[in-house]
């Protein structure tokens, strides 16, 4: 599966973006470590048609100064759904990217059909470590299995801005308390998604999200880290296929003959 | 010192040794079967009388070794009959079962009991296998994910789904939750030093029984102890339970001829019939995970068979004479390895159960009174 990198003129202001794949809709939004192909999102393109958007500051492109926080990013995926995909559709979020999924879906519900949380940042207790400014070390807590990483061509000054571009929205902020307070509005139905070995998100931040999010499906991902997807791609895959393909069934084993 | 009453529930009418398996329950009386589960469970009754502190449970299947395939039907029963003793279930064989099933049991039966209940996390010996047809290969794995699995049934404080590379569930909650808190105290086997790391990492006390000799415990128990310093905890003697063979009697050379009788009857005959499935699994499969590993383990059965029972008792592998001698042998054994748990099973092959009673009397009037402090 082939992505191709085009860019939307959205009123905020440029915005590039990944598309790939075929069939319904599905918004990816990205962590802090940019826009990454995955083989997992490879697989998943083989049934959906995937938007990856770039916020402004990532993969080496500048910030835009009316865009602070990450209701602002919000926003501006808000727009690019009505703008580009033109029509209200499924939202996976991965950490960095779970974070501004949630703020869309309490600000703009009528944009999202169902919501995939994977390892959402913004959630942490308080007093939790932040993200570790060692890319190293960054790396050794996001991968369980860092050898299935697809090869990356991004340079290592991309990485780092990247990096600088995360303190742009949040500062040291880890705990997004507004958020918090609102998520009993979210009223789409969420996959929310936590590796056993994920060093970066406590498992408190899972626990709260299952807790306040009224129709919601919580699921430990085992020998999984943070980025699940690059950990365990197939058990990835079929999660989040079967849940956006069938929605509250997703709880039910279903036969080959049920399935077709 | 607290002490483990344990018991495997063996099948003593099987008269010659069997070598085939699965063994043929052709032989099997089932109006016997009635009169030795009443004898059985009464005598473990009788334990807490005795001044044992826990009563142990294990998990054994298709052989006269063991009739107890699901020991929580008789954990079960044990709370239900005793006050203050914590039920130890020496099994289940997670592996082999249904994860979810095992956090639900061992939840019921920790709240039934009032927070009593040790829970056991055991691999399981080969032939178990090939009972369950589950591959020996997976084994380790498997009980590292099934751990995983059910400490998250115990502990999640909202409904969570399940998604490993053995077990997929999608919606998880169990009714009840433990009584325990965080949950209820894990024991797992550690007979050798990649089972003691394994234990240890998981803060499990550690099980060693039927022991060779007491260096390979001392070994077991090293390993152990820097695995847990590595990850962070402190294990005491509580953390350490010695599991041995057990007989007290008025008279000395009593207590030798029983035992010994037992012991054959235990290695001869009922161990017959598994020891030829553990052997097609060890030979067949990367149950043992290297050749050292596996040679230590087929050395240690042969030295457990093969030595006699005076040398047993010389090196700390069984306790066995009358009850002073049996406080001398404990104590001994205390200095040489530390532990603050012992597993005495006394029931070993066709000891008669009036022997063993009268052994386990002895034991709470002159064995317990001078062993309890150690």
């Amino acid at each position: 599966m082939t992505f191709s990198l085009t860019e939307a003129k959205l009123a905020k202001g440029a915005l590039p973006y990944h598309v790939g794949g075929s069939g319904a809709p599905l918004l990816c939004l990205h962590s802090a470590g940019g826009a990454r192909l995955t083989s997992a999102l490879e697989r998943l393109a083989a049934t959906r048609t995937l938007y990856l958007p770039v916020f402004p500051g990532f993969d080496g492109t500048p910030t835009q100064p009316h865009l602070r926080t990450m209701e602002d990013l919000a926003g501006l995926a808000a727009e690019f759904i009505d703008n580009v995909v033109g029509q209200p559709c499924d939202v996976m979020g991965h950490s960095f990217g779970g974070w501004v999924a949630c703020w869309l879906a309490v600000d703009h519900p009528d944009r999202l059909q169902q919501l995939v949380l994977h390892a959402p940042a913004g959630f942490a207790p308080d007093g939790a470590p932040g993200l570790p400014t060692d890319l190293a070390k960054l790396r050794q807590l996001a991968f369980a299995h860092p050898e299935n990483l697809l090869p990356d061509t991004r340079s290592l000054d991309i990485h780092r801005s990247n990096r600088e571009t995360v303190d742009h929205y949040l500062g040291k902020k880890t705990n997004d308390r507004d958020l918090q307070g609102r998520l009993g509005d979210i009223s789409a139905l969420t996959l929310i998604l936590h590796g056993t070995k994920d060093g970066l998100v406590p498992v408190a931040s899972p626990r709260l999200l299952k807790e306040r999010i009224r129709r919601s499906h919580l699921i430990y991902v085992h020998d999984a880290a943070h980025a699940i997807d690059v950990d365990q791609p197939a058990r990835f895959v079929s999660l989040v296929e079967d849940f956006l393909a069938v929605g509250e069934a997703f709880i039910v084993n279903r036969s080959r003959d049920s399935a077709a | 010192m607290k002490f483990n009453f344990f018991h495997l529930m063996p099948w003593c009418d099987a008269n010659e040794p069997d070598r085939e398996w699965p063994v043929s329950n052709r032989n099997f009386v089932p109006e016997k079967g009635t009169d030795l589960y009443r004898t059985y469970i009464d005598t473990m009754i009788y334990a807490e009388e005795c001044g044992f502190d826990w009563v142990g449970c294990n998990e054994h299947h298709f052989s006269p070794y063991g009739l107890m395939s699901n020991c929580n039907l008789i954990g079960s029963i044990l709370i239900n009959r005793t006050k203050n003793v914590r039920v130890a279930m020496c099994g289940n064989l997670v592996p082999l079962l249904n994860p979810i099933r095992v956090a639900e049991e061992y939840a019921m039966l920790d709240v039934m009991s009032g927070g009593r209940l040790i829970a056991g996390f055991m691999r399981g010996i080969p032939h178990e296998y090939v009972a369950y047809n589950i591959p020996p290969d997976e084994s380790w794995e498997r009980l590292a994910e099934a751990f995983d699995l059910i400490v998250k049934c115990w502990t999640e404080p909202e409904p969570f789904g399940w998604e490993g590379k053995y077990y997929q569930y999608r919606a998880v909650s169990i009714w009840p939750r433990p009584y325990q808190k965080p949950y209820p105290q894990v024991l797992m086997s550690a007979s050798n030093p990649d089972s003691a790391r394994f234990a240890a990492e998981r803060r499990a006390i550690m099980g060693m029984v039927m022991l060779p000799d007491l260096d390979a415990a001392r070994e077991s128990i090293r390993v152990y102890k820097e695995t847990a310093h590595a990850n962070g905890w402190e294990p005491g003697p509580e953390h350490i339970l010695i599991g041995a063979h057990t007989l007290v009697c008025d008279r000395a050379e009593d207590a030798k001829r029983y035992l010994g009788d037992g012991l054959d009857y235990f290695y001869n005959v009922l161990a017959g019939g598994p020891r030829t499935a553990q052997r097609l699994v060890v030979q067949k499969t990367r149950y043992y995970q290297d050749q050292a590993l596996q040679q230590r383990s087929a050395a240690r059965r042969g030295v457990l068979k093969a030595t006699p029972i005076e040398e047993r008792i010389e090196k700390g592998m069984i306790l066995c004479g009358t009850p002073e001698m049996v406080v001398d042998q404990l104590k001994r054994m205390k200095d040489a390895l530390g532990h603050g748990v012992m597993n005495i099973n006394m029931k070993i092959g066709n000891i008669p159960d009036e022997v063993v009673r009268r052994s386990m009397q002895l034991w709470g009037e002159r064995v317990v009174p001078h062993v309890h402090n150690l």
